[in-house]
């Protein structure tokens, strides 16, 4: 469907080593290439381009050196465990947060190898949805790690849009900073917690001791 | 395979309970009496009951509380009563043809929004019948679940290629490309197969495609736009740009503004959560 050509002088810029399988398309409204990230993966950009996702109860980090222009988004979610939001804490900081901190720290960490400062990172956060009734509200503690994370770290945030009932499109374009959250209809709700819940399971599957890579 | 064969396919299971078919015949009977009506109804219980939660809901705010079928008949007026049973009818019958998609619940939220809204837009435009556009709102999905029951692999692939398209796919775009058909083709093929008013089978039919309208132009228009609001009503947005767009064509069939938005959008919003439990839950 989106086999448009881009524009004169629209080019595909190079992917930065270790990103060169993520998918990208021509995005003919917002008139740019986007990379497109599934759950547990991220993406990192020094380049005109934008990076787009889509969250149920995931959360999506976007992350910039405000100076420079580089940055990326990552989207992980907390493995399944107790519900309530500030659970994943009592049950001990290795097991829960290691995949919310591995998700975190290698988007930082390749923003700063790519020539970013600490002192210039511009955070944004989107996510966290309660898109399935029934069940534990897994956004909201999504939600808390991601807030928890980033006071730690001593990073503001300069815009959300994070819980509520409503999955959401985002795309963003580090090299101005911009992000733009699209909510979805309750029509796609089930498919996109499908996704997620596999991605979730993954998780839980995976041992948390030990140098083993985890995604 | 097309979207009339897909509905031969699915006769057996949705069916229009008696009580509609009852109703209807009545109503089309020029000898039939409203008490007549009445009593086809109460041979109906759970129909009964709730019909009278309908009477007494925030659809018709009236000062007192209806109590019986007869007042209930001539509060409503028979051919709401009629457009009732359909809606009603329709709600439980689909209730036997489930799918991994999409809840019940929400499906007919998005749907009960959009009958409360192309209500709300008719009283506006006027020359419009207003309990008739509720009932093609209540409607204008319905192929959804057939297709969603009976193609789940398509349908999961229409889904997944507007999630996974930044250029905002519409969901019918999509269902065309896996299927080589729409859900409002496949309702619009329901609609002729139960023999429902010519002007619910076009609102349902081109709901996304409002210049194929020949005979209800106005009333498809009105469930255009309303689809619109819906979207926006669930989304909790005033905002067009983050819906389905509005066809300009709709505007000047109906010859409403844009301002009649945020009104419609904030009072469908209001009275959705009371009218859901009457459509969905058992009575």
């Amino acid at each position: 469907m989106s086999a448009v050509l881009p524009r004169p002088g629209a080019a595909l810029p190079p992917p930065l080593p270790g990103f060169e399988h993520v998918r990208r398309l021509w995005n003919a409204r917002h008139g740019f290439f986007a990379a497109r990230i599934l759950p547990g993966e991220y993406y990192v950009t020094r380049g005109e381009e934008g990076i787009s996702t889509t969250l149920g109860s995931c959360i999506s980090a976007c992350i910039r050196d405000s100076e420079k222009g580089i940055g990326g988004m990552n989207h992980f979610m907390l493995p399944a465990g107790s519900g309530d939001p500030g659970a994943y804490k009592a049950a001990g900081l290795g097991a829960a947060t290691r995949y919310g901190n591995y998700a975190m720290e290698h988007l930082i960490n390749e923003i700063m190898k790519n020539g970013g400062r600490r002192e210039n990172l511009e955070v944004k956060v989107f996510g966290g949805g309660r898109i399935l009734e029934k069940m534990t509200d897994v956004g909201l503690r999504n939600i808390a790690f991601v807030r928890d994370y980033l006071a730690a770290e001593g990073l503001a945030v300069v815009a959300e849009d994070l819980g509520d009932i409503f999955p959401r499109q985002v795309i963003y374009f580090p090299a101005s900073g911009r992000a733009k959250v699209k909510r979805l209809r309750s029509l796609h709700n089930n498919l996109i917690a499908d996704v997620e819940m596999h991605y979730g399971e993954s998780l839980a599957e995976k041992p948390v001791s030990g140098d083993i890579e985890l995604f | 395979m097309n979207a009339n064969e897909l509905v031969a396919n699915v006769s057996g299971l949705v069916t229009l309970p008696d009580v509609y078919l009852r109703i209807s015949r009545l109503l089309d009977d020029p000898d039939a009496g409203s008490d007549e009506i009445a009593r086809a109804i109460a041979q109906d219980p759970a129909f009964t009951l709730r019909l009278l939660k309908v009477a007494n809901s925030v659809l018709y705010r009236l000062p007192s509380a209806v109590g019986t079928v007869s007042r209930a008949v001539s509060v409503i007026g028979t051919s709401q009563v009629r457009n009732l049973a359909l809606s009603m009818s329709v709600a439980k019958s689909f209730a036997g043809l489930p799918n991994t998609l999409v809840s019940m619940e929400n499906f007919w939220r998005h749907s009960l929004l959009c009958a409360l809204i192309a209500r709300l837009l008719a009283r506006q435009a006027r020359r419009c019948d207003p309990d008739a556009v509720f009932t093609a709102g209540l409607l204008h999905d319905i192929g959804e679940l057939v297709i969603f029951n009976r193609c789940p692999e398509q349908a999961r692939q229409a889904l997944s290629s507007v999630i996974d398209n930044d250029d905002e796919l519409p969901v019918f775009a999509a269902e065309r490309e896996a299927l080589g058909f729409d859900h409002a083709a496949v309702g619009g093929a329901l609609a002729r197969q139960w023999n429902l008013p010519p002007l619910l089978e076009e609102c349902i039919a081109f709901h996304h495609d409002i210049a194929g309208a020949t005979l209800h132009p106005r009333e498809v228009a009105i469930v255009h736009i309303a689809n619109s609001l819906a979207e926006m009503a669930e989304i909790g947005t005033l905002d067009p740009a983050d819906v389905a767009p509005i066809d300009p064509l709709a505007w000047e069939r109906t010859g409403l503004e844009d301002d009649c938005i945020e009104p419609a959008v904030a009072e469908a919003r209001a009275a959705v959560d009371d009218l859901q439990k009457l459509f969905t839950e058992a009575p």
